[in-house]
């Protein structure tokens, strides 16, 4: 058996091994590879930058624990722009785990230290059950669509935030930052076509081409996708986080994939060239 | 670190681990994984859904006769989903869902035409072809206005034009579409996978703001991991050369 068969035969485990080397040596060795600044991440950037005061957000944490990775850097970088300026911020999720990402982030940033106060300047709605269908209850009438706020269980209209807003009609933008359904699509459907209002999507990479389209027509004014993207928000931020430790690790990666893609071609035609 | 944090991270690693496991081979640790998760899931969820639930009952449903009746027709409906586990009272589960699919479809409907396609061919229309000074966005753009027809008459099946000379270059140029499209979509996986992988392994290596208490716990459990793997591995080698 020539070395190129052998090679086509490699037990797959070595590959998952070499997988691990490359990702978890450049973490603990960085390389301090360049990150350029994409489009995608100034856009991202100058969309929240140019949110005008006293504009209220909702912000949805669409996704759960799988997501954290490649999601969390980016969200917690998002909150930490978005508590510095002078919004209103409305925190709901349609997706269950949407409320234990968003305490997460209340462990790592404190909203206080903004000079923000529960209940004036943000308020925690939780989870709501129901898909697409609880988007729509939620965009017609918050207050029958949510009980109860999460964090102190009492009623919507105890807090001096919800007091002047009622229904997507007093939103501005929506910050989504999303793994699946419910998601793009679905906000597309219940609240930017009927409402008009803005939205802005931070997405894992496996969604970027299917949203790409949403961007161009000008339904989605913003897209940060995946874990390079939030790196690069992170620098434009000044406020590196783990997005940016983790940016020599998916460069590695990446050209070990690459490396593999050649290699497996290579032997793929050679035995190819043998055969015929 | 309190002990019930500690315990928390030692938790978080070894599930971890135990869930990479099966790169190696299927084993007992992945499997109990696997299962704790599975549980672990469904039981967080069935317990956010019965939060929602009981806080819309205090919150307002409880307010008025007619809303308790509302509400407990709901819940009452909401309880034929479970006939869909006996034979004999099977139809009673559809109930539920066509109330489901119905509210769903309509809801969906009312906006998807525009949301999703008048919106879309609208912006195709509005690409602008000629861009001086961007070179790039004017290239991207006539590739656009190129491409989108081709795929959208590719799975045109029907009528023989199909076979004719510019359908043949039209279907060329829609697979060298899809082609570029597909493979943007599997360097995005990629990019996906090794994200959530790249988490882990900071989480695992304690790097801040995860807890440092990770990186001893990462060694440790591997540790014990890699033993009672290679341990079972010759347990069941002395098995099978027995019998």
């Amino acid at each position: 058996m020539s070395f190129l068969e052998k090679f086509q035969n490699l037990d797959r485990r070595w590959v998952y091994l070499l997988a691990w080397i490359f990702v978890l040596m450049p973490l603990i060795f960085p390389l301090g590879l360049p990150v350029p600044i994409n489009k995608e991440s100034q856009q991202w950037y100058k969309a929240i930058s140019d949110i005008p005061n006293g504009s209220v957000i909702v912000f949805s944490p669409m996704y759960g624990t799988s997501g954290m990775p490649e999601l969390f850097p980016m969200t917690l970088a998002t909150m930490h722009q978005l508590w510095s300026k002078n919004v209103k911020i409305i925190v709901v999720g349609f997706w269950a785990e949407g409320p234990l990402v968003f305490n997460q982030l209340l462990n790592q940033m404190d909203p206080k230290s903004y000079g923000k106060v529960y209940g004036v300047d943000w308020i925690n709605l939780g989870y709501i059950p129901g898909g697409e269908s609880a988007m729509r209850a939620f965009g017609d009438d918050m207050a029958k669509a949510v009980a109860k706020d999460y964090i102190e269980g009492k009623n919507l209209k105890e807090f001096p935030i919800m007091t002047t807003i009622n229904s997507a009609k007093d939103v501005n933008l929506i910050i989504s930052i999303e793994t699946g359904t419910p998601g793009l699509t679905e906000w597309l459907r219940q609240w930017q076509e009927p409402y008009k209002t803005k939205i802005v999507v931070g997405c894992i990479g496996v969604s970027a081409p299917g949203m790409a389209p949403f961007l161009q027509s000008g339904q989605l004014s913003a897209l940060l996708p995946g874990l390079t993207s939030s790196a690069e928000y992170e620098l434009l931020i000044n406020r590196k986080g783990l997005a940016i430790a983790g940016v020599d690790a998916v460069s590695m990666s990446h050209i070990l994939v690459v490396a593999l893609v050649i290699l497996g071609n290579i032997g793929y035609f050679v035995s190819r060239g043998k055969k015929s | 670190m309190e002990l019930l944090a500690l315990l928390g991270v030692y938790a978080a690693v070894f599930f971890t681990l135990a869930i990479y496991t099966i790169l190696y081979r299927e084993n007992p640790w992945y499997r109990f994984a696997e299962s704790v998760f599975l549980g672990l899931a469904v039981g967080y969820s069935v317990a956010m859904d019965m939060k929602y639930v009981r806080d819309q009952w205090a919150g307002q449903w409880s307010t008025s006769t007619i809303m308790m009746i509302g509400y407990a027709l709901a819940i009452l409906i909401g309880l034929l989903w479970y006939f869909r586990f006996t034979k004999q009272y099977f139809y009673l589960y559809r109930w539920p869902l066509a109330i489901i699919v119905g509210t769903g479809i309509g809801s969906a409907l009312r906006t998807v035409v525009f949301a999703q396609f008048t919106t879309q061919i609208v912006a195709q229309a509005k690409l602008n072809l000629w861009v001086p000074n961007n070179t790039m966005t004017m290239f991207n753009n006539i590739m656009i206005f190129l491409m989108v027809p081709c795929v959208v008459l590719y799975f045109w099946f029907t009528g023989s034009y199909r076979e004719s000379a510019p359908m043949k270059i039209i279907d060329k140029v829609a697979r060298y579409t899809m082609m570029a499209g597909f493979g943007a979509g599997f360097g995005y996986t990629i990019l996906t996978r090794y994200s959530m992988f790249i988490g882990r392994a900071q989480y695992l290596l304690g790097m801040t703001p995860n807890p440092a208490e990770a990186q001893p716990a990462f060694i440790v459990i591997a540790l014990i991991m890699l033993a009672t793997m290679i341990g079972y591995d010759l347990m069941q080698k002395k098995k099978t050369t027995a019998v």
